[in-house]
């Protein structure tokens, strides 16, 4: 860990006294002193986000030393898919992310279709953004119960994934499916709004609103929850561009960047996203940044119910999918998850399978290297804290 | 620490006297949603066996495996997708896929079973409580996996084409064809239908490889008259084309024309490797009679396979009816030279104005060879025998075509009906329509047949043409009297035709006296179907050979007839078509090479 | 952009470029020009964002391409950097020092490609494949199918059957083959 330990942002830079020696930029840690204790948390752990696993050295209660293992849940999704024909492509890649699937269904289909120069129609980019804004309103929710269960209260966690649900419920009548939806296939998207939808939809706005002001009052109004997440996992805005952090925990340091915003795909450009920051970029500015972005979710998804147009087509002209050839190319195409930058690299060598797909993922840096650097120096309990305001992700990292 | 922010969590209790927002039991309360993708449902009415369904599921879910009742017939394989739950991810690319709309799903998503194996079955075969369920997920019409569309053909204009007799259809740009090629789906439901199970999902891969010589070769393997069949074949293959379901059938006889049609005729023979024919090897010769498709087809795979072959020929060319029948506008005779001048350059010889049966007698040919083919089609014209018929400017339409493609002028009439309603009738038809523009610069050509409309038995495109080209065609009525004035023809009374065939399908036709009709004409044309001459077969060979009740020379699976000597095959057996033809002509030359060596 | 290009032409040898969408653009760099040219992307152009590093694998031409992509906040525009490096004993410089995260991609690339990168932190550690003895396996010679099957065992009592093969036993079986053609040559 060289360059983490020379590292300027570390909080401990003052007093080193407990902390192990370094020796060719590795701590030593010599087990045997009696001053350290070796701690798995995870892969089976209920304080680490999915399946991965924290190596921690620490001493009494504090962290001195972390390191992210992952392996746990390599499905060698990439891999798979340079032996898959593209559209063969399209159910594997919602399964890179659980909560909040469709944006790599976008970016997938986006890849291909930049590649292919193929237009997709008006209707079926509006189907498309709301079906994104609305995974992140599920992913958030998921978050959000995920942030409150790991500072010990389960409660909010069940109010905010039973909240979930109703939009799966809403995502099973959109696209067939609860979880994973499978529905931006290349050239648009593969269904109308069934009737009455908006309806349900608008209804549905209305009663998450009403849980999010008990959220709030529960949890980011809590004088425990804010004595334990302020101060928590600070990024500073050097680390931002130095540690590749993306999405809400860059926002939270100042960094006034959303892929939404900047580099606006599907309709956002038509759309108000409004710029959210904070400068505190602890974990409590996180919380409390998504919070903001989940209302505005709602705000955007009452906007596009109420714009997307009746009718039109939802899918391009497409050739035979079966014997579907892409020229060759590369491109890259990104979009802003609940995470960050989310985006698709994608290689074609002319053939009808991709050469090389990499899925990108928001926390392929904030689990590992960014996690490492700032669990140094907190507390056990606060590590699944941490975690999940870093809103880590391991399947992002295992593609 | 704010007090704020104490207390404010308090505020919660609020909800404890408020309706809760969960539901109390979600699974009866909220069953799956009308869209739901659950365990799949077939209609075994519809589906094909296409295979579609397994080519595209990336888990490898489904087998496509034989299920009791299901036969095998033209168009449906008879097989049946078998799905594995284990491995399904239920992402419904299946249901999109499958061009009939057979394959759907339910909304049911919870089962339990004590056996894993439950869990892989036949959806449709196997019972489940959800197969008659409406709702689940469908497939939306508004997408597409596969292309249902087909590459427009560009054809001349009808202004363009009713003066001459220039080809009508362009043919494919390899642009077009690759575009059409990748529409295939690779499942081979067609090879079992053409004829000559040709290799159709093969040259079609090919063509998308853009490997040209590759797809001749492989047409050539069951077929030496591709230019011809690329043009003018029946397509039977496109009706069982399992995107016809939905849509545009591959344009498969277009496909095969644009392969030939990019050879250069003087690389034929490197790229299909009888540049080095072995020269009469088997010192057995096989005699021809007809040089139309059946026999050169023969004529073909005995040279290939080392035969020496003279083909007797009694007109002046050779094609038979592909030359004398079939228009100029729909197959130029330099593609009709273009397969036999290949045919022929293999040592195939052909002896033209020898009618066997007057300039030499098919004892002779037996005495001199070692087998006989006989593919002498139908020449002979078939008459409506209504009063009038005999006169001499009542013609029939085989005879007519066969003096256009001779060069012989006709006496064209200013007014002409045709009768008959095939492809016969508006071949002669649409070629009088041009040599009346030609001589008159108008069209006064009039087709009526019993058929209506609706059953009318000519292709679609063929009457939608004739029209195109200013030809009344007026279908629904069945002839009833030539009327001869001064010995020349006035014109022809017909009757309203109600129905043609009886409750069992045979041919019946029933008329309505009272509605009558009268079509203006001082020449007649007869073409309503045309019938064989076997003159050629003396009375001692006729008492040999086995005839079928309805006149046909009885012959087994590989055209041998019971004179062991004499293969027969073409319109005289099967058919009528250039297909077929060559079809019978390639197993009985496979027959004749089988006969021989066991002689 | 089209300055950015003539700067950095000026500075080293390009050996492509290509503009793929208005916000997306692809230079092709020596592989040792490539620290020079990152290093001048990230400190004097705007490109300080590292999205990603990663191979593709052209097994054919016996080479590997990274790929650097940059973003630049500023101009809101992903440059991708290519380096093609010799598949063979495939190594490439570390940027470690440039990026803290950079070391990351690098472990992974070395383990999933076999790509080494001297110098780079706990690149020798294993990523996602602890204990993994075949070839990297994103190597587009491990082939994964073959490897599955050696490794799985597949659910007993499976088969199929290809339609045009079937309708051909049902109902065309004896429909001969096509003759052998007789060559004086052979
Ligand atoms: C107007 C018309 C249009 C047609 N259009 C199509 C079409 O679009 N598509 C299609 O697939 N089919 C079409 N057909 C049918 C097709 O032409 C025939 O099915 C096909 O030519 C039959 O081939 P064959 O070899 O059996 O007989 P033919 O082609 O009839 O060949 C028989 C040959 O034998 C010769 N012959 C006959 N008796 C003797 C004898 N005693 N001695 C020596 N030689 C003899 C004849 O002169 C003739 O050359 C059409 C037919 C007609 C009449
Ligand atoms: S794709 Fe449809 S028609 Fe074809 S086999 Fe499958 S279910 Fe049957
Ligand atoms: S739903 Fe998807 S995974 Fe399941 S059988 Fe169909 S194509 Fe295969």
């Amino acid at each position: 860990m060289s360059n983490l330990s020379e590292s300027k942002y570390r909080g401990y830079e003052a007093d080193r006294s407990k902390y192990p020696r370094m020796e060719n930029g590795k701590p030593v840690i010599d087990l045997e002193s009696h001053m350290y204790t070796k701690l798995w948390q995870g892969p089976q752990h209920p304080g680490v986000t999915g399946n991965m696993a924290v190596e921690l050295i620490v001493n009494g209660d504090e962290i001195v030393d972390a390191k992210t293992h992952m392996g746990y849940l390599h499905r060698a999704f990439e891999k798979l898919m340079e032996r898959r024909r593209y559209i063969q492509c399209f159910p594997l890649v919602c399964r890179i992310c659980v909560p909040e699937p469709d944006t790599n269904e976008y970016c997938v289909s986006a890849a291909m279709e930049d590649l292919a120069g193929i237009q997709v129609p008006e209707r079926a980019l509006w189907l498309r953004t709301l079906n994104l804004e609305m995974s992140r309103i599920g992913s958030y929710l998921m978050w959000l119960g995920g942030q409150a269960g790991s500072l010990g209260m389960g409660a909010i966690g069940q109010w905010t994934i039973g909240m979930r649900d109703f939009w799966l419920d809403l995502f099973e009548e959109m696209t067939g499916g609860r979880v994973y939806h499978m529905y931006m296939i290349p050239g648009g998207v593969r269904k109308t709004l069934p009737e009455g939808f908006r309806d349900r939809a608008r209804e549905l706005i209305v009663t998450t609103r009403k849980l999010l002001y008990d959220v709030e009052n529960t949890f980011l109004s809590n004088a425990i929850i804010k004595s334990r997440l302020q101060g928590l996992g600070v990024i500073s805005p050097e680390m931002v561009d130095e540690y590749g952090i993306v999405g809400p925990n860059a926002r939270a340091s100042g960094m006034e960047h959303d892929i939404r915003i900047n580099n606006p795909y599907v309709k956002y450009g038509e759309l108000d996203v409004k710029m959210l920051t904070s400068t505190v970029g602890d974990a409590y500015a996180r919380a409390e940044l998504r919070y903001r972005d989940l209302h505005q979710s709602l705000d955007l998804v009452t906007e596009i119910l109420n714009r997307i147009p009746q009718d039109g087509p939802i899918q391009a002209d497409m050739p035979n999918l079966l014997n579907w050839k892409i020229p060759a190319g590369q491109t890259y195409v990104k979009a802003e998850s609940t995470r960050g930058e989310h985006g698709f690299y994608m290689v074609s060598d002319g053939s009808d399978k991709p050469r090389r797909v990499f899925a990108r993922g928001a926390s392929y840096t904030h689990a590992i290297s960014v996690l490492e650097e700032l669990a140094v120096n907190i507390s056990i309990s606060d590590l699944a804290g941490l975690m999940v305001s870093l809103h880590t992700c391991p399947p992002e990292i295992e593609r | 620490m704010k007090l704020k922010d104490v207390l404010s969590p308090l505020r919660v209790w609020e909800r404890a006297a408020k309706k809760p927002m969960t539901i109390k039991d979600p699974i009866n309360d909220r069953p799956g949603a009308v869209n739901y993708r659950g365990f799949h449902k077939n209609d075994f009415s519809k589906c094909i066996g296409c295979g579609s369904c397994e080519e595209i599921c990336q888990n490898d879910a489904i087998d496509l495996v034989p299920v009791e009742g299901q036969e095998t017939v033209e168009g449906d394989s008879g097989l049946r997708p078998m799905i594995d739950y284990g491995r399904c991810c239920w992402c419904a690319l299946c249901v999109d896929v499958c061009p009939t709309g057979a394959l759907t799903m339910s909304n049911e998503y919870t089962w339990i079973a004590d056996n894993p194996e439950d869990y892989r079955f036949v959806p449709g075969a196997d019972k489940t409580a959800w197969q008659d369920s409406e709702k689940g997920y469908t497939r939306s019409p508004d997408i597409q996996i596969l292309d249902y569309e087909r590459v427009d053909m560009q054809e001349l204009e009808p202004e363009e084409r009713d003066k001459s007799f220039i080809e009508i259809v362009k043919g494919y740009n390899k642009e077009q064809a690759m575009k059409e090629a990748e529409r295939c789906l690779e499942c081979g439901l067609c090879i079992a239908t053409c004829p000559a199970h040709m290799d159709i999902p093969g040259y079609i891969a090919a063509i998308r490889d853009d490997d040209i010589d590759n797809a001749l070769r492989i047409l050539y393997e069951t077929n030496p008259m591709p230019e011809i069949c690329g043009r003018i074949c029946t397509h039977k293959c496109e009706t069982v084309c399992a995107l016809h379901n939905n849509g545009d059938p591959l344009a498969i006889r277009w496909l095969k024309r644009y392969i030939v049609d990019q050879v250069p005729a003087d690389k034929y023979s490197e790229i299909l490797g009888t540049d080095h024919l072995e020269d009469e090897v088997l010192n057995r010769k096989v005699a021809i009679i007809g040089a139309g498709p059946a026999g050169l087809s023969a004529a073909y795979y005995l040279a290939i396979m080392g035969y020496k072959t003279k083909v007797y020929e009694a007109l002046p060319d050779p094609g038979g009816m592909v030359r004398y029948g079939i228009p100029e506008y729909r197959l130029p005779y330099d593609q009709i030279d273009k397969d036999i001048d290949y045919i022929r350059s293999l040592g195939v010889e052909i002896q033209f104005n020898t009618r066997v049966g007057t300039d030499i007698t098919l004892e002779e040919l037996h005495g001199s060879y070692d087998a006989v083919f006989a593919g002498t089609g139908l020449h002979l014209g078939r008459s409506t025998r209504v009063p009038g018929a005999d006169n001499k400017r009542v013609y029939f339409a085989t005879d007519l075509l066969r003096e256009v493609t001779l060069g012989n002028e006709i006496d064209v009439a200013e007014n002409i009906v045709v009768i008959g309603g095939g492809n016969v009738a508006m071949d002669i038809t649409r070629t009088l329509a041009r040599l009346q523009n030609l001589k008159y610069g108008k069209v006064q050509v009039l087709a009526t047949c019993l058929e209506a409309e609706d059953i009318m038995p000519a292709d679609v495109e063929e009457v939608v043409e004739a029209r195109e080209e200013n030809a009344v065609i007026d279908p629904g009525w069945g002839p009833k009297e030539i009327e001869i004035r001064d010995g020349k023809v006035y014109g022809l009374h017909v009757v309203k035709c109600l129905s043609v065939f009886d409750e069992n399908g045979r041919f019946s036709p029933k008329f309505d006296e009272d509605q009558k009709k009268f079509f203006k004409a001082d020449m007649v044309v007869e073409s309503i179907g045309q019938g064989m001459d076997l003159s050629y077969l003396s009375e001692g060979i006729k008492s040999d050979l086995k005839f079928s009740p309805r006149g046909r020379i009885e012959v087994d699976d590989s055209f041998q007839s019971s004179l062991q000597w004499l293969f027969v095959g073409g319109d005289i057996i099967q058919g009528p078509d250039v297909i077929h033809g060559i079809a019978n002509g390639y197993i009985a030359a496979k027959g004749i090479d089988t006969y021989l060596n066991k002689k | 952009m089209e300055q950015l290009v003539k700067r950095i032409n000026g500075m080293i040898h390009l050996k492509a470029y290509n503009r793929q969408r208005d916000d997306l653009f692809f230079i092709t760099v020596e592989k040792s020009q490539l620290e020079l040219v990152l290093s001048h992307l990230k400190n004097n152009e705007g490109f300080t964002h590292l999205a990603f590093l990663q191979a593709v694998d052209f097994l054919e031409d016996s080479k590997f391409q990274l790929t650097y992509m940059l973003y630049n906040y500023d101009i809101r525009v992903n440059l991708g950097v290519k380096v093609l490096i010799a598949r063979d004993k495939a190594e490439m410089t570390s940027i470690h020092k440039l990026w803290a995260h950079a070391w990351q991609y690098q472990r992974e690339l070395h383990e999933l490609f076999g790509i080494n990168f001297p110098g780079s932190p706990r690149v020798e550690e294993s990523f996602v494949l602890e204990g993994w003895e075949e070839m990297p396996p994103m190597r587009r010679d491990f082939d994964t199918k073959e490897y599955s099957e050696r490794t799985f065992y597949q659910r007993p009592g499976r088969s199929t059957n290809d339609p045009k093969e079937y309708m051909k036993e049902k109902m065309y079986k004896n429909y001969a083959a096509s003759p052998r053609i007789r060559r004086d040559d052979e």
